[in-house]
């Protein structure tokens, strides 16, 4: 296939002419970089004129009124939207005339007031001299649906819920923006704070819900210099590390019987204390260098490396009272104590390279390699002294020093990973491009087995795919436009059973301009994937069709209508071992239908203030193995006061059910309020 | 047609069919073909540069609007050499243009065919951070040019794109209704809300991941920016988290499944992979059998996670326990 593939990279290039003289415009194009030209007066950007206002912006903000029926947990879940007093929207711009500290600085902020997506983004430049920006968002995660916990358990009911928030802070500075030597340094933050319901499992025998504190936090830090040269060779160089810390807790104090429901030998496993620590702590280098090359005019070439090596090092500690079990050795006892720690070492390159070959005007070559590798050392954490006291049963045993060494030593998990991929292009005409390309995947990976594994501590696994792609690009006018997408692979080597194995892929998209005011688009998307093999049997087939529509007669000035339409369908199957272990299929079946609307009106006007009116929403409606139905309508309108007041109210509605888990449906009504000020 | 869809013992035949199109066609292509449109006449006097006063005289709006836009770099800087000639530094030179103020006697970028409109772009932007995975992009490869999302003459609080999240948002789903439409699912990343954009994770310009994910620090998934307590290193590592990446558990557009999951329940997403039965293909895949002592009848055993809760990586437990 490569010859082949060769062959018909390089006949082409014999059967075409010598390209042409660079044409006068190119010629052009060229000399202004060569000769030098009389070097302009420099020139500030321009200032606002005295007529500008330096300051121009909005300010959104109101009342959220809630009302919800149906199961709130299931709302917070999904909507999570609160009452109370909102800043929905802050959007300012500056622009110092005297340009002291910027020449310009750009912020905004959304969903302040306890909302469940706080943001917030500064960006300011200096023109020349720096280019900074600053990130932030809060955003809540909230979970608490019975048919992921067991709510059939005395206290399962809430188990593997969370109500956290997480935090991203990123900052970002460039000096000297435009300039051939740009040095920059950057902090991103990412944290989690919150409380959940865990599950402290006791030996199998049961495992008990127990409240947790969630805490965790990443801090990246980076810095490097972009180096550019000619307009032709472009270097970045990278150094950056990390540090990492989690340190969930949970506690508990009281009776706790856990999920199991039935007594074990007679006696009834209950947890009336608990500690549990952990004290992770991680750190990472990394160096990363990219370029990129123009060497010539007919070829781009671009390459990355990157070193990291991260690793973290492991403190835990559980202390636990109750009555529980071993039942390896049929010993009941009334207390234990866990101490682990354990460390892992992750040396990590990855490198890519490719370049972009055009030896004529209407063909394009591109190549491109990949290569990936990890090697995970890990020492175990060993568990010395798990220490076991104080038995219920009628010889109370007194057990100390019994370890726990449920792994080798130390262990590693390598994983390879490489790519190569070849795409020709081929502008047929002006209006038409035909692609064609091969990509070739390949790796292996030796990870830790299962504990049933019969082969050895350690599993080995390899990937060995080959694909085919073809597609084209159609542009008969500016109003008409297709494109298509075709991928087929087969697979010698996969990595699990529901990997991707003898697939194929395609995606139809296709744009019309039928009139100046109304445009369709439609979407057509299959993938189709196969693993016959025996234990296997593995069917998976997704379609997508979607249509949309977006009509803006005259200009949009009195009506926006923007529609969409999609219907989805997904069938899986394939074997699996179910109940003890008996060969079983599962199936899962999803027909989907979305849709989803607004349409902008501009109401007659007043006084020169023209109110607008929003209406529209969402609906998804699901059949299958999971029924269910959302429906999120909404309708907005917007009375300006004056010309820089307008008063907003907005309803919106979310419904949700679904057929087989009745008690997670809810239904609410978010209904808003508020004025915003433009200057 | 049926045929066609077979999968590819298949994929080497679509490709056979694939790279005989392109050489049939790149053979065509390269000939002088009788009924082809024949180029345009080489012009007697080749038009020349009149710098961007000469365009601001009947394109005064244009002008004016470009003052405050980024490219307005272009006309002040000597750095790429089109100092007072931003407007033909894209356009090409405008004597002609300025004598006949005819549209034919111009370059109009928006006209070219993608490959060549970009191509004026990366005169410049080649060489920059942003575009290294440019040449694998997906875009790049479907012709999607530069200006289908960059307005080269706007200005604005957004310069040549759109910044604020929902206005990303917004111009993603004008090709990607496909996608979008997953949004409006109930168990979703936080995109129609505003909170988060496309470019949150994927990266337009194109990365050396797949679907042009976003890579973050040490070229991880752009996941870990946000689910940073998810990045391990484990000192037990849940091996398709790497190997396969979050997509193979969780739908990240969107689900109708409780926390983005792939299956309607918990234990269909481990079990399809954990009934690792010894098989006679070719190479043995990875996973596990669980023990029979999980009655897949009770509620207990029916969320895989209420026991294995660990299951992106533990650093404490094998079994992902703790």
């Amino acid at each position: 296939m490569r010859y082949l593939l060769a062959l018909i990279l390089i006949v082409p290039a014999l059967a075409q002419q010598p390209e042409p003289p660079a044409k006068p415009d190119a010629q052009a194009a060229a000399a202004p970089a060569k000769t030098e030209s009389p070097a302009p007066a420099k020139t500030e950007s321009p200032a606002p004129s005295a007529a500008e206002d330096w300051l121009t912006g909005s300010v959104d903000f109101g009342y959220r009124w809630v009302t919800d029926a149906g199961n709130f947990q299931a709302y917070r879940s999904v909507v999570n939207l609160g009452q109370g007093p909102k800043l929905t929207g802050l959007d300012f711009t500056i622009q110092d005339p005297k340009k002291r500290l910027f020449d310009r600085l750009d912020a905004r902020a959304n969903g302040w007031g306890g909302d469940p997506y706080s943001t917030a983004h500064v960006d300011a430049r200096k023109l020349g001299v720096y280019d900074f920006s600053f990130d932030y968002r809060n955003i809540a995660y909230f979970n608490a649906l019975p048919s992921y916990s067991n709510p059939l358990a005395p206290a399962g009911f809430d188990e593997q819920a969370f109500d956290t928030r997480r935090r991203n802070t990123s900052f970002n500075l460039d000096l000297r923006p435009g300039k051939q030597i740009i040095p920059y340094l950057a902090f991103d933050r990412n944290s989690g704070y919150g409380h959940g319901i865990d599950t402290w499992v006791q030996d199998s025998n049961d495992e008990f819900a127990v409240p947790t504190l969630l805490r965790d936090s990443t801090n990246n830090y980076r810095g490097g210099v972009r180096m550019e040269w000619c307009n032709c060779v472009h270097i970045t160089l990278e150094v950056g590390g990390t540090t990492f810390k989690d340190d969930d807790l949970a506690s508990y104090g009281g009776t706790n019987y856990g999920d199991r429901t039935s007594s074990l030998l007679g006696q009834t496993l209950v947890l009336n204390s608990l500690q549990q620590a952990y004290g992770i702590r991680g750190s990472s280098i990394y160096t990363k260098a990219l370029a990129t090359a123009r060497p010539f005019s007919w070829l781009n070439l671009y390459g990355q490396f990157l070193y990291s090596e991260p690793k973290v090092d492991v403190h835990y500690t559980d202390s636990a009272t109750g009555n529980f079990a071993l039942l390896s050795s049929l010993l009941f006892y009334s207390g234990q104590q866990n101490l682990g720690t354990g460390t892992a070492n992750q040396p990590h390159t990855s490198g890519n390279a490719g370049f972009e070959l055009r030896p004529f005007r209407r063909l394009r070559i591109i190549e491109s390699w990949m290569t990936d590798r990890y090697h995970d050392a890990a020492s175990p954490v060993a568990f010395p002294p798990a220490t076991i006291t104080g038995g219920l049963s009628t010889t109370p045993p007194v057990v100390t020093g019994l370890f726990f060494l449920d792994t080798p030593p130390n262990y590693s998990q390598a994983v390879n990973y490489n790519q190569q991929q070849t795409d020709v292009l081929f502008d047929l005409t002006s209006k038409l491009t035909l692609r064609g390309g091969y990509r070739y995947v390949w790796g292996d990976a030796t990870v830790l087995a299962g504990q049933l594994s019969q082969s050895g501590p350690m599993a080995s696994g390899q990937l060995s795919r080959n694909v085919g792609l073809a597609g084209l690009t159609f542009r008969p006018s500016q109003k008409f436009s297709v494109n298509l997408d075709y991928e087929g692979a087969s697979s010698d080597r996969i990595y699990f059973r529901s990997s991707l194995n003898d697939y194929y892929k395609l995606r139809a998209r296709a744009r019309y301009q039928l009139a100046a005011s109304l445009m369709l688009q439609a979407n057509f998307q299959v993938l189709n994937n196969q693993n016959p093999a025996a234990a296997i049997q593995y069917n998976f087939g997704s379609r997508d069709n979607s249509l949309a529509v977006y009509w803006t007669p005259a200009g949009g000035k009195r009506i926006t209508l923007m529609g969409e339409y999609d219907r989805s369908s997904l069938s899986s199957s394939i074997d699996y071992l179910g109940l003890f272990l008996s060969p079983a299929v599962s199936y899962y079946r999803e027909n989907a239908h979305t849709a989803s609307s607004t349409i902008d009106i501009a109401l007659p006007g007043y006084a020169g203030l023209t109110p607008k009116l929003t209406a529209g929403g969402s609906l998804f409606i699901s059949s299958g193995t999971r029924p269910s139905r959302y429906y999120q309508p909404l309708m907005r309108l917007s009375l300006p006061l004056r010309k820089r007041v307008s008063w907003n109210t907005e309803w919106k509605y979310y419904g949700y059910g679904e057929q087989f888990y009745l008690y997670e449906g809810f239904r609410a009504h978010v209904f808003m309020t508020g004025l915003r000020l433009t200057k | 047609m049926i045929a066609l869809f077979r999968p590819v013992e298949n994929a080497r035949g679509a490709m056979l069919l694939a790279m005989a199109a392109l050489f049939t066609a790149a053979l065509w292509g390269a000939q002088d073909r009788p009924g082809a449109p024949a180029p345009p006449p080489a012009p007697t006097q080749p038009a020349e540069y009149v710098g961007s006063q000469a365009c601001q005289l009947c394109h005064e709006d244009i002008f004016n609007a470009f003052q405050k836009n980024p490219h307005q770099l272009v006309e002040t800087g000597n750095k790429h050499g089109w100092a007072t000639r931003a407007c033909e530094s894209c356009h090409g030179p405008g004597s002609k243009h300025a004598d006949s103020a005819s549209a034919a006697d111009i370059r109009q970028p928006a006209k070219l065919k993608p490959a060549d409109a970009d191509k004026i772009c990366l005169t410049c932007h080649l060489n920059q951070p942003t575009h290294v995975g440019r040449i694998n992009s997906g875009h790049a490869r479907n012709q999607v040019s530069c200006t289908a999302c960059h307005s080269i003459h706007a200005n604005g609080p957004n310069g040549l794109v759109a910044r604020k999240p929902a206005d990303i948002n917004k111009l993603c789903a004008g090709c990607h209704a496909d996608v979008w439409a997953s949004f409006q699912r109930p168990y979703k990343h936080r995109l129609p809300e505003g909170a988060m954009s496309c470019v949150d994770c994927h990266n337009p310009h194109g990365s050396f991941l797949p679907r042009s994910i976003q890579t973050v620090s040490a070229n991880e998934p752009g996941c870990f920016k946000c689910h940073g307590d998810k990045a391990g290193p484990f000192t037990y590592e849940h091996p398709p988290v790497r190997l396969e990446g979050c997509t193979a558990c969780h739908q990240p557009h969107g689900s109708a499944n409780p926390r983005m999951l792939t299956r309607h329940e918990v234990r269909f997403v481990c079990l399809e992979c954990h009934s690792n039965l010894p098989t006679p293909t070719p190479a043995p895949t990875l996973g596990t059998v669980p023990p029979a002592i999980h009655d897949l009848r009770s509620p207990r055993f029916q969320n895989c996670n209420l026991c294995h809760q660990k299951v992106h990586g533990s650093y404490v437990s094998r079994d992902f326990l703790k």
